[in-house]
Formats: structure tokens, C-alpha cells, sequence
């Protein structure tokens, strides 16, 4: 499964995971299950950088982590957007909607 | 701003980082659980569903490893590594780690005290807020100016505050029936206010007091018991009643620098004092922008109440008080070279302490070269090695300075007890600060490169496939990198022992050099009278009290004669320079010659002869015909090869009368042993008197120090509030003997620290070399060779080295210590063969001793052993 679907676009993983998370706070498990459902089964955030883009992004302070517990009733470490984190979503959308679009124009007209 | 909390975020986590990996880990394996969870729901069965959850996670350690890696500091995180593997290198080889620490500690320690000792007296920082605002003056070029001209520049305004100090005065201390001399401090009232240093005890003297005093830490230590309730005390002090209003910390320095710390604080009281004239600048004020207005100030001054013949206006000078700026005061030039020549040869013995740590680098680096091999074809990059084998280096430079400091501290602490001999309040001051701190992590670092670049960088460059087929196999060339690094250090320690030993040469030169008179039968007796108790113009009752205190030394039995004088040679000087006329010719000549007033007797009692002519008597008096004697040097210099007795001399001072030359002595030392031979005029005592100071001298049939007691009593008896110091003449030429016995003292231990560092290195030079050369011996026995032959191998590989080092040390020693000159005493030439035949045979010997056990190692091969060791 995962040989057939696309590789995520260099960059893009935080802004997954602070939109994942901008509905409230997630574990680690549910952002990847967030992501991989939002996409339709598409987009297969891959475990072994799911957890240093999260602790990357502890560190440049976008989240907190705090422990929790989850649905089926375990410890769990939730992370929630910081303000920076919100503030960063905001500019990290606007940044990939340019460049989206400015390839789309560049594909249709060229 | 954003670097800096991440930068705060990730010594968090260096902080909770054993929580981290367990809380990683437990969250990892919620994650797998989670997804094995949902897979069973989608069913599969359990015992699959986990399994395929883990294959899906990929592998939990690389994810582990890249999470931590976003936190970690890369480049600290591999230093800490590298110094845990060289720690525990280390302590695999302790031998090692021990002589390359003890070498570093010599080296370092070395350095730390010197520079301490260099710091403390050249650019200590006086205790004082703010001292970078604090500035020197010069009125019209000098050093101090009298208080009235002090007090117009403080009412001018210019400054946030003034302050003036006088160090070269001493008062007379009377405590029960005992009369002591301190070194006082005369400052102006504003003198505390404007430094504003803190106090042990107490306060300074405020602005009006006239009758308050404050001690220094040492004094209030000695003399007083370290009495808590000092405050409020009286002191006796020249007669006056004085409160005792503050004790200074112990670390007090004064603002004049140069370690000169007065025992005691009283406020100047008379006008034509001269002080020190210090200043602080209002914020904003520069040091020219201080000048220019001081400038105006002196003009002022000069117009309103001018002075004949010296503008106040010239030549005014300001200067900071901390840092370089002292180094623009006045001071001698010959102390600062000092201390130069200092730093040069410390440097020098780092330095081989460095190379033999270098050195012994190398060696663990070639026998370890196959495990560094393996580390490369392992996949260490070069540069990680290099790296590891700096670590090692660094580590034991850290451990090295660590050991110096505490060798520093220990040295320090003896220095800063040590009375130094000299007429002037000195007590260093030396406490660890920045400047230290600074100066040894310098060290550490420069250390560490040193000795640790060039065998990493050796080590690195070795080819793998070489190393790991090859086993460390030496064969003869012996001239690799490690024998230059001995051969340098041995040239090295040749300059620091010919130095060492030229100061040791001097110091016994000095030591036995005849200054002119007797000193083991003379004794010097200084009576220092209350000025206020003697305040007649004409000195009635001071003469009074020199006729009958000499009158009742000579009744002294064992006592031959007596004089008074008015300065003591090798203690205290005036030179003078003026034109002078002689009664045979015209011609005026330019001469610069050493000045004293000596009463009758004075060159019987110091026993220098009296070649031509007569001493002076009691007729040479005041308003008698003005009279000189004169010594050798200056007959010959102004009188060539006539007789001088008879003739009269005019100097170009103002009204100066002729003086008729009625005496030639032989010449002597007057100030340093290692002067040159200088001219000298002296003067009738009882001609121009000396008010407060008396100085009698006395020579004795037998051994001087068994008078000291009764002729303190028969002055003592003469004034009870006259402080009075006897001591035998021998004990009284500290102050010549000085800069002798500090050259060779310090030069001295810096040769033996060099010499002791060298022999460690060509011992482990030579035991290494035999080591890797056991099988070439072992065959060369099997082969046939004697005892004998083994031991001219072994021999030429040690002398070859000696020898090389040796004359490289000795041209460079020429060079170098020919500037020395200015240190030494006449006749002693800074080439002094003596010190260079010592310096080669000691290290000779020294060098065979080294090389004793690596012999005895070759001797002691087996031949079978070796052969078969392979």
C-alpha cells in the first residue's frame, strides 16, 4: 500500500500536522490517521519522521505535548498548536496555495 | 530572539532527558498498539495484527535516534563522547595520562603565577567604583604638586572629584612605651569620597576631618590583634591624637599602582605638601578632552599665583589608572623588560612542556595506529578522528591547568607573603580573576592544539592498508617527528639553563662583590625624630640630640666610631647632573654624580679608605668655608690625572658658592650592587641637615647583631617618640641585592622547571624508540653483538639527538641572552661562558641519566624472546 501512494511534497508535513491539529489536540497515532482519512487514504504519513517532525516542531515552539488520556482510556501525548503554531499554519497555507496555484497556471497554459 | 528559546528549549530537554527516551518510547509503543488496535478491528487476527503494526512502524530505534537527534547539540553531544572515550582511554593507561598531566601542570602552573605576579604588579586595578573613569595628573610633568595647587583644581570644577595622595611619608607610632615607624598615605579629605573603595571596617576619611585615620588589613592584623572594636581607637601617630575611622579590605590596592600599599591613612595637613593629583571624569569626558582643560586650569593657576621658573602649564599629562594606561606612568624601564623577559621565558617552558606532551601524543598515536586504522576502515571519518585525538589532547590540557591552577594558588600565596625589601610600602596583592581565567582557558586551548594537532593530524594521514597489515614495527630512522619535537625542546631548555644560570652567576657575583665598605662590621641605626617636636628653624635641639646620641655611641663598648649620614649607601640615593667649573680651566663639564651629606668619621666608620686629603671634622659647618670630598671616579673624570685636594669645584645651581675639595676616597657602590661605577660629591653633614631623619652608622670590633639591642637603647633613651630600627649593615642590603636574587630566583626555577620537563621528554623519546626497536636488538645479540655494541646503538640514536639540540640551544642562547646585560653587574657579560658550560653539562648528564633506563631495557633483551615476539 504504501509503494502506490504519492510521496508527500518536501516540506509539506508540517503544515499536515498543524492543520491536523487545529481542530484541538491530537496524539501522535491520530494526527497520522487524520492526515491519511482528510486525503482519502491517500497521503501515508510515514511513523519514522511523523516523530521527529513533531519533536522538530516542539522545538521551534508551533506545539506543546502534554499526557492525556485517550479514547480507549490510555496515556497518551497529546500536542496542541501554540499561538506561533496558528500563526504558522496561516502563512504556511498561504505560501503553498501560491505555489499550487502558480503551477496549475503554469500546467494549463503553458 | 527565536535562536535563543530554542536554544532554552533544548537545555530543557538536556535536562529531563532520561524522562524523554522512556516517554518516547512509551508513546511509540501506544502508537503500535493504537494501529494493531484498529487493524484488529478490521480483522485481523490478534497475534498478526501487532506484528503487522510493528512492520508498518518501520524501525523503532532510527525513529528513536532521529527524534533525539532534533534536540540534541550535535557538536556538543560528539565533544562529550569524545571526551568520555578519552577518559576512559586514559584510565587504561595511567602512566600515560600522569606524566603528560604533570607536564602540562609544570607548564601551565608556570605560566598562571608569573602572569599572576605580571598582573598583580604591573596592571592591577585599584580599588575604587569605577576605576575606568579614574585618571593620573601631571602638573607641569611631576608626579605630585604641593595641596594649595591641588586645592585650585578641585574648585575648579572640572571634575566629579578629585583625590591626592602622598605615599612616601612615615609617621612615628607610639603604643605604651614602644615607637614604631608606619608607611603612611597622606590624602587629601575628598580622598575616600572620590574612590569610593569599599571598607572592611568602617569608613574613609570624610571631607574636613583632620584628625581621623585609616588602617590598612595588614596592620590592623598585626599590630592590633584584628580588633572588631577598633572603630573609635586613638592612635599616637608624630605625637598627634588620631581616630581610627576605617579598616581597608585585604585585597585593597592602592590607586598608585605597582603593589605600593601604605600601612596607614592620615589626611595632608600642611599646604606645601606635594600629593599625587588623581581625578574622576564626568560621564562622557575623554582623556584629551581631561587634558585640554587641565591645560586652561594650570595656565590659570600660573597667571594668578605664578611660581619662578617652572610653568605648571608644561608638559601635563594624563593618563588612566588601570590596564596599559600604568604602564605610562613613571616606572622604571628595566621592571617592565623584567617582567617581559618574564613572560618570554615562561612561554618557553609551556612550550616544552607542550612538545613533550606532544611527543608522548605521538607515540600512543603510532602504537595505536591499528586501532585508529580500524576505526577509518570502520567508516570514522578522518575528520571524527582528528577530532577524537583532539578530545584527548584538550582533555589533558583541561586536567593539566586544572593541576597548574591549584600550583598557581599555592605559588601566589607564598609570593604575596613575602616582604620585599625596599623603602616603599610594597605588598602584592595577587588574587585569581578574569584576567587569570582568561590567560589559563588561553593556555588550555593553545595547549591543546599544540600538542594534540600535529599527532592527529599524523595519525589521520596514515594510509589504512598500511596500518592494519602492518603491526608498529620500527626500524632505524630515527629521525622522525618526535626526535625534532626532543631535539627543540633540548635547545629550548639550553636557553632557559644558560639564562638560569646567568642569573645564578650574578646573584653570586652580587652576593660577594665588594661595594667599598665593610658591611659584616657595620650597623646601621635609623632614628626617625617627630618633625613637630623639632620645629625649630635653626635645629638646636636636632643637633643636640645627634651630638650627644653620637657622643654616647662611641662610649659604647665594642663600638670603634660612629657617623651620621644622611643617606645609606645601597639603600638610598640623589643623583644629581649639572655643568661644573673647576678652578684649572675654563671649560665647564657636564657630569652626573651620586650626592650625600656625611658627618665626621663616616668613611672611617663604613671603612672605605681615604686616598688623598682628610674626612671631614666637626669645623665643617654651617657658615665654614664650603668643603666636598669627592670619590676616585670623579677626580679622574674632572681632574684627569691631577690632584684634585686643594682645587674648588662651582656647580651651575643658583648662588652656588666653590667648594673646596678637601678629600679623595676610593670609589663604592651607591645605590646597586650592579651599577656601574658612578661619580659622587659628598657633602658635610652638619652643613645642610637632614630634620628628621637621622641615620647614624657604627662599626664594631666584632660581628655586628650582637649591638643592635644597646644601641637602640641608648637612642631610645635619647627620645621616647623617635621610632628607631637598628639592624647589622649585611641584613640592610635587601634592597641592593633585589633584583639579583629575584633574576635568579625566578629565572633559576624556570631553568630547573625547563631542565626537569626536557629529561621527561628524551626519556620517553629513547624508551619509546627502544621499544619498537626490540627486534632489531634481539637479532643483532643473536647475531653476536656485545653488550658494548648494543649500547653504542642505543647511545648514538641519544647522543645524536643531545648533540643536535644542544647546538641549536647554544647559538640561540647567544642571541637571546645578550640583551640581559641591563640585569647584570658590571663585569659580568650576559655572554658568560661559565653559565653555557654549566647549561651543556647539566643537561648532559642529565640526558644520559635519561637515557640509563632505556639502556638497561636494550641490554636486558633476549634474544629469543624478541625474535620470537613477532
Amino acid at each position: 500500500m504504501a509503494d502506490d501512494s504519492p510521496q508527500l511534497l518536501p516540506g509539506t508535513l508540517y503544515m499536515l500536522i498543524l492543520r491536523a491539529l487545529s481542530g484541538g489536540p491530537l496524539h501522535g497515532y491520530a494526527i497520522a490517521r487524520r492526515i491519511k482519512q482528510c486525503s482519502a487514504d491517500v497521503l501515508d504519513v510515514e511513523e519514522g519522521s511523523l516523530y521527529p517532525a513533531l519533536n522538530r516542531m516542539l522545538l521551534k515552539g508551533w506545539l506543546r505535548a502534554e499526557w492525556g488520556v485517550s479514547e480507549t482510556n490510555r496515556k497518551a501525548r497529546f500536542y496542541r498548536l501554540t499561538k506561533e503554531g496558528r500563526a504558522r499554519l496561516v502563512s504556511e497555507e498561504n505560501e503553498f496555495n501560491k505555489l499550487v496555484n502558480a503551477i496549475q497556471l503554469v500546467m494549463k497554459t503553458a | 530572539m527565536s535562536f535563543l528559546r530554542e536554544l532554552w528549549r533544548r537545555l530543557c530537554w538536556l535536562v529531563g532527558r532520561s524522562r524523554f527516551y522512556s516517554e518516547l518510547a512509551d508513546e511509540m509503543q501506544f502508537h503500535i498498539e493504537s494501529r494493531a488496535a484498529e487493524l484488529e478491528q478490521g480483522g485481523v487476527p490478534a497475534h498478526e495484527a501487532l506484528a503487522k503494526a510493528r512492520r508498518e512502524f518501520g524501525s523503532r530505534l532510527k525513529a528513536s535516534e532521529d527524534t533525539t537527534g532534533v534536540w540534541q547539540i550535535q557538536w556538543l553531544e560528539d565533544l562529550f563522547s569524545d571526551l568520555r572515550y578519552a577518559a576512559r582511554a586514559f584510565r587504561r593507561n595511567p602512566g600515560f595520562a600522569a606524566t603528560a598531566i604533570f607536564c602540562l601542570a609544570l607548564g601551565i602552573g608556570a605560566n598562571m603565577t608569573i602572569f599572576s605576579i605580571t598582573t598583580s604588579f604591573l596592571f592591577s586595578e585599584p580599588s575604587a567604583r569605577d576605576s575606568a573613569s579614574l585618571i593620573a595628573i601631571w602638573e607641569g610633568g611631576n608626579s605630585g604638586s604641593s595641596l594649595t595647587d591641588y586645592k585650585f583644581l578641585r574648585a575648579s570644577d572640572v571634575f566629579d572629584g578629585t583625590a591626592g595622595i602622598n605615599v612616601e611619608r612615615e609617621v612615628n607610632w607610639r603604643s605604651g612605651d614602644q615607637t614604631n615607624r608606619f608607611y603612611a598615605g597622606l590624602v587629601t579629605d575628598d580622598y575616600f569620597k572620590t574612590l569610593d573603595a569599599p571598607f572592611h571596617l568602617g569608613r574613609g576619611i570624610a571631607p574636613n576631618e583632620r584628625e581621623t585615620a585609616v588602617l590598612s588589613y595588614r596592620v590592623w592584623r598585626s599590630k592590633f590583634a584584628s580588633d572588631p572594636r577598633i572603630l573609635g581607637r586613638k592612635l599616637i601617630l608624630d605625637g598627634q591624637i588620631f581616630t581610627i575611622v576605617g579598616v581597608l579590605p585585604a585585597y585593597h590596592r592602592s590607586i598608585v599602582g605597582f603593589a605600593i600599599s601604605p600601612e596607614v591613612y592620615i589626611p595632608v595637613r600642611r599646604d606645601d605638601e606635594d600629593v599625587q593629583f588623581y581625578a574622576r571624569m564626568p560621564k562622557g569626558m575623554t582623556l584629551p578632552i581631561a587634558r585640554a582643560r587641565l591645560q586652561s586650569v594650570f595656565e590659570q593657576l600660573d597667571r594668578i599665583y605664578p611660581k619662578d621658573g617652572r610653568k605648571r602649564a608644561n608638559q601635563v599629562r594624563v593618563t588612566g589608572v588601570t590596564g596599559f594606561d600604568v604602564l605610562n606612568q613613571n616606572i622604571p624601564g628595566a621592571v617592565s623588560a623584567f617582567f617581559a623577559m618574564l613572560m618570554i621565558v615562561v612561554g618557553l617552558v609551556l612550550l616544552i612542556a607542550c612538545t613533550n606532551v606532544a611527543s608522548l601524543l605521538l607515540a600512543r598515536a603510532s602504537s595505536r595506529s591499528h586501532e585508529l586504522a580500524l576505526r577509518v576502515s570502520l567508516g570514522a571519518s578522518r575528520k571524527r578522528i582528528i577530532r577524537h585525538l583532539l578530545a584527548e589532547s584538550l582533555l589533558l590540557s583541561a586536567l593539566g591547568s586544572l593541576a597548574g591552577l591549584l600550583l598557581d594558588i599555592a605559588c601566589t600565596n607564598v609570593v604575596g607573603k613575602i616582604a620585599v625589601p625596599v623603602p616603599i610600602p610594597v605588598h602584592v596583592v595577587i588574587s585569581p580573576d578574569w584576567r587569570l581565567m582568561g590567560y589559563s582557558l588561553g593556555a588550555v586551548i593553545a595547549s591543546a592544539l599544540f600538542c594534540g594537532l600535529l599527532p592527529a593530524l599524523k595519525a589521520a594521514r596514515r594510509d589504512v592498508n598500511d596500518a592494519l597489515k602492518q603491526d608498529q614495527r620500527q626500524t632505524g630512522h630515527t629521525w622522525n617527528l618526535r626526535s625534532v619535537l626532543v631535539a627543540g625542546q633540548l635547545a629550548a631548555s639550553v636557553v632557559l639553563l644558560a639564562t638560569g644560570f646567568l642569573f645564578v652567576h650574578n646573584l653570586l657575583r652580587a652576593t660577594s662583590m665588594n661595594p667599598g665598605f665593610d658591611v659584616h662590621h657595620t650597623i646601621w641605626a635609623h632614628m626617625r625624630l617627630v618633625p613637630e617636636n623639632y620645629a625649630g628653624a635653626d635645629q638646636k635641639k636636632q643637633m643636640g640630640i645627634v651630638h650627644s646620641a653620637l657622643e654616647q655611641l662611641r662610649a659604647l663598648p665594642g663600638v670603634e666610631s660612629a657617623a651620621i649620614t644622611q643617606r645609606v649607601p645601597l639603600n638610598d640615593n640623589c643623583m644629581t647632573e649639572t655643568d661644573l667649573r673647576t678652578d684649572v680651566s675654563a671649560d665647564r663639564v657636564r657630569v652626573s654624580y651620586e650626592c650625600n651629606n656625611v658627618g665626621p668619621d663616616y668613611f672611617r666608620t663604613v671603612g672605605t679608605p681615604i686616598l688623598r686629603g682628610r674626612e671631614f671634622s666637626l669645623a665643617d659647618r654651617k657658615g665654614s668655608q664650603p668643603v666636598v670630598i669627592v670619590n676616585e671616579t670623579f677626580a679622574k673624570t674632572v681632574f684627569g690625572n691631577a690632584d684634585p685636594v686643594g682645587h674648588t669645584i662651582t656647580s651651575d645651581f643658583k648662588g652656588a658658592e666653590p667648594q673646596l675639595i678637601v678629600g679623595v676616597v676610593k670609589d663604592s657602590k651607591y645605590f646597586t650592587l650592579a651599577e656601574k661605577q658612578r661619580l659622587a660629591i659628598f657633602q658635610p653633614y652638619f652643613a645642610y641637615a637632614e630634620p628628621v631623619n637621622l641615620h647614624f652608622l657604627l662599626r664594631t670590633t666584632n660581628s655586628a647583631a650582637a649591638y643592635v639591642k644597646p644601641i637602640s637603647g641608648v637612642l631610645g633613651h635619647l627620645d621616647s617618640t623617635a621610632a628607631i630600627e637598628t639592624k647589622p649593615m649585611s641584613q640592610a642590603l635587601g634592597l641592593a641585592l633585589l633584583p639579583s636574587q629575584a633574576g635568579a630566583v625566578m629565572l633559576g626555577t624556570m631553568g630547573i622547571l625547563g631542565l626537569i620537563l626536557a629529561a621527561i621528554g628524551l626519556y620517553g623519546v629513547l624508551l619509546y624508540s627502544i621499544s619498537g626497536r626490540i627486534r632489531e636488538i634481539g637479532v643483532r645479540i643473536a647475531l653476536g653483538a656485545t653488550s658494548l655494541d648494543v649500547l653504542r646503538v642505543i647511545g648514538r640514536q641519544g647522543l645524536v639527538l643531545v648533540a643536535s639540540g644542544m647546538t641549536v640551544g647554544l647559538i640561540l642562547a647567544f642571541w637571546v641572552t645578550r640583551p640581559l646585560t641591563l640585569f647584570l653587574v658590571p663585569g659580568l657579560s650576559a655572554f658568560d661562558p661559565s653559565a653555557f658550560v654549566a647549561a651543556v653539562g647539566v643537561l648532559l648528564a642529565v640526558a644520559i641519566l635519561g637515557m640509563l633506563v632505556p639502556a638497561r631495557r636494550a641490554l636486558r633483551v633476549d634474544p629469543i624472546a624478541a625474535i620470537r615476539y613477532e
